[in-house]
């Protein structure tokens, strides 16, 4: 059962627009497993397209000064309909597209049972990640960044990660606890959010299952450890390196772009 | 200074009810005959009050006026995607504003990361069907799977825990299990048609 969710305001600021690319991925993320926040953020959007497209033009639509005038402003909206409208809808421009496709809802009863087959077959590559042998689904929002990720490596323990590459700013990494992995005591300098995918782990303070959205700014030390029999699967996000706080657990800190929070 | 005097209490008489209904019958007709006229009414209504959204969020006229321009364009190219049962012309609309405007910012940023708001919104996405699945924790979990799968005829078993479970091909299924491969497309057929049977009185 899902008990971290992002703040109410953070996903306010995600339908907004307002998060960061970072963040608004990892909100995303949680709201494909998280039907509670998926319906919150359908009526937010909701609430706020209302507010800001149902609104009569008279009331706060205009804009400052010369509001007796904002006929003055008025751009040329009729060459703007004119120019759109000779463009081609989509449906054209992309000719291979079949406008009434079949559903899929009788898919299995097809007489064909190959393409059956292999559709399962090929959307379970893409739509997955897979570390020795164990299969993990990811959520819709992740599924385009499986291209995108490295190869498994072996940290210290049970510990593996594989790097996601979002582009320069955050460092992403799917990192994998086998069942009594832990991650060293460590602290934080920057922001850190992690999103468990599949299993379960705790870190003395909390413990935290498949779904669970969590954020960490560096206030706490701790030490992430699963004893869940599979394991555990996160996708997690930092903007600053973590730092681990005690004994040999410190030669880790060159590699600690790496960990949990 | 600010003149808070309505000006146009015309137009502002349309119940936003009434509205959403009539701007959804008139993007069913751009979707449906490309109508020129229908997608003037959208325009003249939304495009206004885009671009004093645009304006606040952009700050700048012109990029206010490529966020309008580019929002209506994909309301005019893309109509066939909105669906009225999902939510209201607004909601659509809003959505795609939104959408262009978390990619320009993270232009305008400079910012590297490579997440873009097809991503996060898949609005306009052609197969925004197959994108709406229900959310993982209302999907069938696996042990409801595994106990269904325990189910299964023994024959029919064995196959679709070579194919799915062991990765194997059907004519590797065939050959170990020394039968025609239709026999093993049978009951790959069969098994999977008994399983989505007993999924949906599952429900």
């Amino acid at each position: 059962m899902i008990r971290f969710h992002p703040s109410a305001q953070q996903l306010v600021s995600f339908v907004d627009g307002n998060l960061s690319p970072a963040v608004s991925l990892m909100v995303s993320a949680h709201c494909d497993m998280c039907s509670t926040c998926q319906r919150f953020v359908e009526q937010e959007t909701e609430r706020l397209a209302g507010s800001l497209l149902e609104g009569s033009l008279s009331e706060g639509f205009l804009l400052e000064e010369n509001g007796s005038k904002s006929a003055d402003f008025n751009p040329d909206y009729s060459t703007m309909i004119a120019q759109i409208t000779q463009t081609p809808s989509s449906l054209e421009a992309d000719s291979g597209f079949k406008l009434h496709a079949t559903s899929d809802k009788n898919k299995f009863s097809s007489s064909n049972t190959v393409p059956v087959v292999n559709t399962i077959a090929n959307n379970s590559r893409e739509s997955a990640i897979e570390l020795d042998g164990k299969v993990f689904t990811l959520p819709r929002t992740l599924q385009r960044y499986i291209e995108k990720t490295g190869s498994w490596s072996s940290l210290v323990g049970k510990l593996w990660q594989a790097p996601v590459d979002l582009g320069s700013q955050g460092v992403a990494n799917f990192i994998y606890m086998g069942k009594g992995g832990s991650v060293p005591e460590h602290t934080h300098r920057g922001t850190e959010y992690t999103l468990v995918l599949n299993g379960e782990f705790s870190d003395g303070l909390n413990s935290y299952d498949s779904g669970d959205f969590i954020f960490m700014d560096g206030q706490n030390t701790h030490t992430p450890r699963s004893d869940h029999s599979q394991g555990c699967l996160v996708f997690t996000i930092v903007d600053q390196p973590l730092h681990f706080t005690s004994g040999i657990a410190r030669l880790l800190n060159p590699f600690s772009h790496l960990f949990f929070r | 200074m600010l003149v808070g005097i309505p000006l146009e209490q015309s137009k502002s008489t349309i119940k936003p009810k009434e509205c959403a209904v009539e701007m959804s019958d008139y993007l069913v007709e751009v979707a449906q005959t490309r109508s020129k006229i229908a997608f003037s009414k959208i325009f003249n209504y939304f495009a206004p009050r885009l671009r004093s959204y645009a304006l606040k969020q952009m700050g700048n006229e012109a990029l206010a006026m490529e966020l309008v321009q580019d929002t209506m364009s994909n309301v005019w190219q893309k109509a066939h995607l909105f669906n009225a049962e999902k939510g209201s012309p607004s909601t659509w609309i809003f959505t795609i504003a939104r959408n262009i405007r978390f990619d320009m910012l993270r232009k305008l940023q400079n910012r590297k990361e490579d997440v873009c708001s097809d991503d996060l919104w898949p609005v306009l996405c052609e197969q925004t069907a197959d994108l709406n699945e229900a959310p993982l924790d209302e999907q069938v979990t696996l042990e409801q799977i595994g106990y269904l799968f325990e189910s299964l005829p023994v024959k029919q078993k064995a196959v679709i825990e070579a194919i799915y479970i062991d990765g194997k091909s059907q004519q590797e299924v065939a050959d170990e299990l020394v039968i025609p491969l239709g026999t093993v497309k049978s009951r790959t057929r069969l098994a999977l048609q008994r399983l989505k049977g007993m999924l949906q009185t599952n429900d």
